[in-house]
């Protein structure tokens, strides 16, 4: 996999600051890992996603992702981003500061004309951009992976649409009504992709990927990361995939096929 | 003697100034505690004190803890206390004289979890009786009795 081979620190999963001591600790242990690794003189395999601080080098028992097959997705179908809105309580209009959870975005390639639309939200990043930059705690990442924003906590300073590589955030610039029980959204505070983290708790899928499965095109796979039996697994470990933007090393949990 | 007359005088401006102030008294309405049917999760004097606490404890649990199995949840808070108009339709619970609203009205406090929130149920899943299932969770002894409320009075 593309995104596996770079070196970076675990995040602490409380998403607290990096004391220097505490960094340098962390940073001894990955030595350790590296050596721990070393396949043959001059190749080590250094996996991001292995260690969880304080998990006794398990993996944390669950992270969420998706594998998006771009070859199953259909240019101009846009029942993921339809039923994000609907879930969610966002508007369908493509108006300027209207919340884009979740887009449709088509790649060409001009010299070949090779073309593919897909869907991009939040990668759910495991070294996250906005969590970094984030000047209060409300970015945040769940143990499970899933990386939100606690709009208690929010100042709606947007930094982190400034950091977002993926334009995965949103700013709601004027008062809302009607929101959803369950997705609670207002002024002044940023917002992004939540991975239908209320269904998923309730053990359902995600909006998008329910629709796609029910427009047919079974374009998204949801599910465990870290459990190999589940169908995400599974399907990552047969297939070629990759993440957008795997240089910037932020370990999306997004996983894309045929782009 | 003029003295005493002053003070009669002074007196009277007293007396004639309590007698506006009592007349003013009545100006913001006494709360309207709808009391939602069957049993609230905690006693009225208790959830009266302590839901402002609740509420902020349990917002951490839910948002950053992965805790939303809790007994305390705004949705549960507002399905149970919402009120319904005769067609059926709900009406806000921080629309004016509603649960929540005449309560901060009368006390003086902005409220605000509705800015974000959704103050009436979704139409459909989340109900009364969902709300109250949680209910069953809370020990006896921390219930509440419900429906009766002691007289509305704040
Ligand atoms: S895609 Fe953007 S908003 Fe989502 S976790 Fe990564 S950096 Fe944060
Ligand atoms: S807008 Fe909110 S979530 Fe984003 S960086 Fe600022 S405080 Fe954090």
């Amino acid at each position: 996999m593309s995104d596996g081979s770079q070196t970076m620190e675990p995040r602490d999963e409380e998403g607290g600051g990096h004391e220097p001591d505490a960094l340098r600790r962390k940073l001894l242990k990955l030595a350790g890992a590296a050596v721990a690794l070393t396949l043959a003189p001059g190749v080590t395999v250094l996996a991001r996603d292995l260690v969880v601080k304080g998990s006794g080098g398990r993996k944390a028992p669950v992270r969420y992702g998706l594998l998006i097959d771009a070859n199953a997705c259909k240019t101009g179908c846009d029942a993921c981003v339809r039923a994000c809105q609907d879930y969610n309580g966002l508007s369908h209009d493509p108006g300027p500061d209207n919340a884009q959870w979740i887009r449709k975005v088509t790649i060409t390639n001009p010299k070949t004309g090779f073309s593919r639309s897909f869907p991009v939200m939040c990668q759910h990043c495991e070294n996250a951009a906005c969590v970094d930059v984030c000047p209060t705690g409300a970015s945040f990442r769940r143990p499970d992976g899933i990386v939100l924003v606690d709009k208690h906590r929010c100042i709606g300073c947007r930094y982190c649409l400034m950091a977002c590589p993926y334009k995965a955030r949103s700013f709601v610039a004027r008062n809302v009504s009607d929101q959803k029980p369950w997705a609670p959204r207002g002024k002044g505070t940023a917002e992004g992709c939540t991975m239908c983290v209320e269904r998923v708790e309730a053990g359902k899928l995600p909006a998008c990927v329910a629709a796609c499965e029910r427009a047919g095109h079974k374009g998204m796979v949801f599910g465990n990361l870290h459990d190999p039996k589940s169908a995400i697994a599974k399907r990552l470990s047969e297939v070629a995939t990759t993440t957008i933007r795997a240089d910037l090393g932020l370990g999306p949990s997004v996983h894309y096929r045929g782009i | 003697m003029r003295v005493r007359a002053g003070l009669w005088a002074v007196l009277a401006v007293v007396v004639a100034l309590s007698g506006v102030w009592a007349a003013h008294r009545g100006r913001v309405a006494f709360p309207v505690i709808a009391m939602a049917p069957g049993h609230c999760i905690l006693k009225t004097a208790e959830m009266r004190r302590t839901h402002m606490m609740l509420l902020r404890a349990v917002r951490e649990d839910i948002v950053r803890r992965d805790a939303r199995d809790t007994r305390f949840r705004l949705t549960h808070c507002v399905a149970c206390h919402v009120e319904r108009t005769a067609s059926g339709r709900f009406v806000p619970v921080n629309a004016p004289g509603q649960f929540c609203a005449s309560c901060h009205a009368y006390v003086g406090v902005r409220l605000d979890c509705f800015d974000c929130h959704a103050a009436v149920p979704a139409r459909k899943g989340f109900t009364a009786g969902t709300a109250l299932q949680a209910a069953f969770r809370i020990p006896r002894a921390l219930r509440g009795s419900g429906g009766q409320g002691p007289g509305g009075q704040p």
